[in-house]
Order: structure tokens, then sequence, then C-alpha cells
């Protein structure tokens, strides 16, 4: 069968060149926003590089992996992708990917990327794989109009936050019903993000045997009491996603959430000057938040991967970069685009700034996309209603990742 | 002594020819067809079953080690498998019912005679025809705990409280998808019930009310037999369709929470296609197939004496 695929795909990837003596690159990418700037930089790109055509994929980002994995199996694989750092254990195991060592030495564009960058993105053996084309570290939103008005401070600790969450779910036109809930909660898939916050960050506590400690399965404890005996969480929590957390914190129906600069346009068209943001709270003696990377890869099984290199350092070129997050509504990566970077409200730059000394990836294990796909947001769903003890769901994550 | 006429040769063999041509013809017409339900069906199947025998996880594509029946045992001791297979029995036995009785109310009312009737003959299929992804999306929104039209109704008029998290709450979530593939399903079994209705010669009812058959006889001794063939091959096919069907289930809510909304079909599509353990879920996916078999088996039998 492994045969037919590939003779299949050998002749898939034979068709385009006879017909053109160009070359093709095949690039998958994921934005949300429908203001997609992606034909633009690929009319700057094929202009500069006469040649070399590429073929923009935009690809759901809620199966982009799905997808990604099916196709490397299947031999239809892209060209070149963007990537997050999870993913890259599981692709170097696939033997998915190239190196681009040599290829990032050679780059003009090396030194414009921000320091520790090409740090964070090294590969296990060493090598690095990816090249980083956009970044962001999640925070916490707050309303700051309703702080003012109830006398509260953003919170420090978990302590305090769970006191201003209380004082803030209220009922505020008196007619027995809650209308705002002190903090909107993922408990869909990518809610390990604000489970993470207040639990990942306790002394001790990481993504493995320690989280059945007593300070791991604590942190749990703080999310289930909060939705389960304080009530601050909106009863539609452990399903909602990030739609449904933005959509309430809009609308007002939530105080606080946890997500990155890339919503903060959309939140300050809705709410002007009342959205603010601090750095997540202090858990347990320590502070832990997601760092969102992003970057793009040239694939093993890439037909012209120098072509498929020049376009994905395009993205990360100065300039270019910005146009592409000023898209994804992250941050740049070049030196040169964050020095001019004005596609964010000060103050949420300062947040994401802020949280970068406890800005932490998930590990690199080939368990973490189960993670983050099944057992976390199952456990968790299943935790918040009541069905699993929090010990229990810390168990299940720990002997994910200790059978990996 | 009278002498039959012999045909000749020349005479045997053209008619020899086309009765082998009759023979070879629907044969030779039939075989793309075939080849390619062989090729699109029958190869995956064995594939299929071939996978669950090997322990192959899509991430580590060179390990593909035989493994007998090791994730058949281990189906048997996964609680997942024991939640998605009692969600999936009640998943048909209320969602076929309520659909076919859903369907059947429909028919017999659009088959009375009313101004307007093929407008609403062709307006009651829409929610057919709508594809399940926008069904999905569309009673999502109506269930929203927030923003939701149902709520906001049960709120206005009283009826609850407070807004209850229709897709959020395990008590509440199967049930809540249940009634939106109720409401996806049941013009099938309207159009087919109608298309049987119409096949009742009239001459019965007339012939019933003279002897003074009142309504609810007529329905029970002339309307029920002349639909029952219909209704039964509906309500098999149907079966069989909701049984597998998981893409209203996998929008709406992922399976979550927890696992309130898993079914076996999804379960099975979960560990393949998201946790890529295309070796435990094909074998879920065999495990499901041999449960359902006996339905197909029934289907397949009615089908074959429909031919006859």
């Amino acid at each position: 069968m492994k045969r037919t695929i590939s003779a299949l795909s050998l002749l898939a990837g034979l068709a385009p060149g006879i017909a053109s003596a160009d070359s093709t690159v095949r690039f998958w990418y994921h934005f949300d926003n429908p203001e997609n700037p992606m034909s633009d930089l690929v009319a700057k790109f094929e202009e500069a590089n006469p040649g070399i055509r590429i073929d923009a994929q935009n690809v759901p980002w809620n199966s982009y992996y799905d997808n990604l994995y099916t196709a490397i199996v299947g031999g239809n694989a892209p060209d070149a992708a963007m990537l997050k750092m999870f993913a890259l254990p599981r692709l170097l195991e696939m033997e998915a990917l190239e190196p681009l060592d040599e290829m990032i030495a050679g780059w003009e564009g090396r030194d414009d990327i921000l320091d520790n960058l090409f740090d964070l993105t090294e590969a296990e053996d060493g090598k690095h794989y990816y090249l980083p084309v956009q970044y962001v570290a999640l925070y916490l939103y707050y309303r700051a109009d309703m702080f003012e008005e109830l006398g509260l401070a953003p919170p420090e600790t978990c302590e305090e936050f769970r006191e201003a969450a209380i004082k803030l779910t209220r009922d505020t036109n008196g007619d027995g019903k809650i209308d705002t809930y002190g903090f909107g909660f993922r408990g869909g898939k990518s809610g390990h993000e604000h489970w993470g916050a207040f639990t990942l960050g306790r002394e001790g506590v990481a993504l493995d045997d320690s989280l059945t400690s007593e300070a791991g399965v604590a942190g749990t404890q703080f999310v289930m009491d909060l939705f389960q005996k304080d009530k601050v969480f909106p009863p539609s929590a452990p399903n909602d996603g990030f739609q449904e957390i933005i959509g309430a914190f809009k609308t007002g129906v939530t105080a606080m959430t946890i997500h990155h600069v890339g919503s903060s346009n959309d939140l300050v068209a809705a709410l002007g000057d009342k959205v603010a943001a601090v750095p997540v709270p202090e858990c347990g003696g320590g502070r832990w938040t997601t760092f969102g990377d992003e970057s793009t890869g040239v694939l093993s099984n890439a037909s012209d991967k120098e072509a498929a290199w020049k376009w994905i350092s395009f993205l990360s070129s100065e300039g270019n970069n910005a146009l592409f997050n000023s898209a994804t509504g992250q941050l740049p990566v070049t030196k040169s685009d964050s020095a001019s970077w004005d596609q964010h409200e000060k103050r949420f730059v300062e947040a994401t700034q802020a949280s970068l000394p406890f800005a932490h990836l998930l590990p690199a294990s080939s368990a973490t996309p189960e993670f983050v796909n099944t057992v976390w947001p199952t456990n968790m769903q299943r935790a918040l209603n009541g069905e699993i003890t929090a010990a229990q769901m810390n168990e299940a994550i720990a002997k994910l990742f200790a059978e990996e | 002594m009278t002498s039959v006429p012999v045909p000749d040769r020349d005479e045997i063999a053209p008619a020899r020819r086309a009765r082998l041509w009759r023979q070879v013809l629907p044969l030779a017409l039939l075989s793309p067809a075939v080849l390619v339900t062989l090729a699109i069906v029958f190869f995956p199947m064995v594939q299929t079953a071939w996978m669950s025998l090997h322990d192959y996880v899509l991430f580590r594509p060179k390990k593909f080690d035989w493994v007998g029946l090791k994730h058949y045992s281990a189906i048997l001791q996964d609680e997942v498998f024991w939640i998605s297979l009692r969600h999936t029995v009640l998943w048909i036995a209320i969602t076929v019912p309520a659909q076919a009785l859903l369907g059947l109310a429909t028919a017999l009312l659009l088959n009375q005679k009313f101004p307007w009737r093929p407008v609403a003959r062709a307006l009651i299929i829409i929610p057919w025809a709508l594809p399940s992804v926008v069904i999905a999306l569309m009673w999502a929104w109506i269930y929203d705990s927030n923003y939701g039209v149902l709520n906001d109704l049960l709120l206005r008029v009283g009826i609850l409280e407070q807004s209850i998290p229709w897709l959020a709450n395990p008590d509440t979530a199967l049930y809540a998808i249940i009634l939106t593939l109720t409401w996806q399903g049941f013009p099938f079994f309207a159009v087919m019930i109608l298309a049987g209705l119409q096949s009742i010669p009239r001459s019965y009812y007339e012939a019933a009310s003279l002897d003074g058959a009142s309504s609810l006889r007529q329905f029970w001794h002339i309307t029920l037999p002349g639909i029952s063939g219909v209704l039964f091959t509906a309500i098999l096919l149907r079966t069989i369709w909701v049984a597998n069907s998981m893409d209203v289930i996998f929008v709406m809510t992922g399976g979550g929470p927890g696992y309130a909304t898993y079914t076996l079909p999804l379960y099975a599509f979960l560990e393949a296609r998201t946790n890529l353990d295309f070796g435990y879920g094909s074998a879920l996916a065999m495990t499901f197939t041999l449960l359902l078999l006996g339905i197909v088996i029934l289907y397949l039998k009615r089908s074959a004496k429909a031919v006859h």
C-alpha cells in the first residue's frame, strides 16, 4: 500500500514539474483573521523571486495538526508550514523536518531575530528545524472599570485573584440573576493555558510526576473550587473555547480572562480603555504562563528546499514579518520590526514583556499533543463537573507523560 | 415420419452468442461500480481490520508491530469504551424512534389537502438538505448559555430561573444533541412515509368508511400496513446512519464535557485522527462494526428480498 501511495504522490509531485520548470512551494498556515494579507506577501515574494511560485493554503486551526500529520504519512505534505514547538518531537520522530542550521548560518536576517528565540526553538538534538515567525505570552485581561468601581487592585497572587473574582461575580441589575462572572475560564481545547497559570507555577510542580504532589493537586483543586464552590466562572465554562471566553469578556459577562496580545485590538474596539492587562497571578510561590510560539519550517519531502527556505526566511525578515503579524495580531520576531511596532496598544505589549521571565513552552514530548487535544480537556471537564477528583485528573496527566 | 427441421450450425451460433451476451453484459456494466466499491469501501475495511491487529501510531510510521487481539482485550477494560457504548445505545434508541414518529406525524399532515401544500412539502425538506456542520453550529448557538435563544425564551416565560448551559452540563449535553439530530433527520422519514401513503389506493379508505370504520381503525388497518414496508426499510437505514453519524456531535461538543457525548464512532475517530493511534482506533471501529452487523444483515436480507 505504501508503495502505491508513494507512486501516486510521486506522480502528483511530478505533475507541476512537467507543466512548468518553475518551482512551487506549497505552504500551510493558519490565520483566524479574515483580513488576510497573505496574497500581498506572496505577490511581493514572487516579484522579488521570479521562478518560485507560492501556493499558500490557510488550513483551519482546529484540525491543523491532524491534517498535517496525515498529509505527511500520506506522502502529500506541504513543502513548508507554520509550526509550534509542541509538535517538534512528533515531527522529528516522523523524520518530516529539514534541519535549517546551514541555511540560518548563511542568512543575512539572522542577527535581526530577537535574542533568545533561537535558543527557545532549538531541538533536543541541538539542531534548528524551526525559524521563529511570531510570539506571544499569555497574561491576565481585566476590566479596569469594574475593578475601580469595586475598589479592587489587579490581583498579584492566587488568593487576591480569588477574592477579586468572588467580588466581581454579581447581579448588576437587581433581577436576581448573575450578570457578570469573575473569570472566563477556558474548559475546552487549549484551556490548559488557564489551568497551567493556577497550577504549574506552584513550587516543584511541572507536567510530570510532580503533578500528583500536594502542591500539584492543590492547583487543580483551586480551579475546581472557583467553579464549584465560588461559582465565579460562567456555567458554560467546561465547554468554552476561544470564541466563548473572548465573546463573554467583550460583552461584560466576565470581568477577567487569560489570553494574549492577539485579542487586544478586538477587545479595545469593543471596550476601549475599560480593558487592561497584568501578568498572571503568582500561585503557590511561583508564576507560570504559556509562551505562545510560532515558527515556520521546511519539510523533508519538499521538492525544492532552497525555494522553501527562501520563502520562510522572507516571512521572518524586516517589514514582511510586521505585515505577517499585523494579520495574526501577535508580535514580530525581528528586532527592527519590534522597535517600530505600533499595531497594539502599549499596555498589552508591556504586559507581554513583563510575562516573558516566567513564560514557558510545553514539554518537548510526544505526549504533549495528546495532552493538549484530549487528555487535558476531557479530564478538566470531568473534574469541573464533579465526575473525578483533582488528584485523579492530575494522575491521568502524569501517567500520560510517564508513558512516553 | 415427419422430420423436425434441424437448424444448421450457422444459425445456432448467433443465438448462443446473444444468450451469452445477455449474461455477460450486465456483469460487464456492473463491474466498474463493483470495482470502485471494492477499492473505496472493501479495501479500507480490510485495511482497518489488519491495522487493528497491530500497534500503529501515525507519528511512528516505521513501527508496525503485530499484537494480535491486544487492542480488543484492551477495549473490554477501557472505561471510555463502555461509556461510549452506553451513549451509542441511548443515541440510537431515542433518535431513531423520535425521528420516525415526528416523520410519521408530518407525513400524515402533508398528505391532507390544504392550500400551499406543495410549498409546505418542499420546505419540510430543509433540515435534511442543510449540511450537518451548519446545523451543528446553528444549534450550538441556540443552546448557548449566555446568548442562546432557547435560554432566553425559557427565562422570559418563567420556566427557568437561571440559564442552563445545555451543552456544558453532562446531564443535558447528549439529549440536547439528540434533539438536534431528531430535527435534522425527521424530514427523511416524512418524505419516505409520504411516498408510502400516496401508494395506498383511495378506494380502500372509501370501502372502509362505507363499512363504518373510524379514522383510527382506518389508520391501524389500512395506513399502517400500507406504509409498513417503507417504514421498516427507513428505520433500518436510518439506524445505520444515525449510529455512524458523529459530525454533529463533533462540531457541537467534540465529545465533551468530559466523555458526556462520546459515542463509539466519535471515540474511534478521536483516537485515530486526533491522537493518531490508528491501531486502537481501528480496533474500536471494528468492534463497533461487529456490533452493528446484525442490523446491517437484516437490511441486506430485506434489500435482497425486494430484488427478488
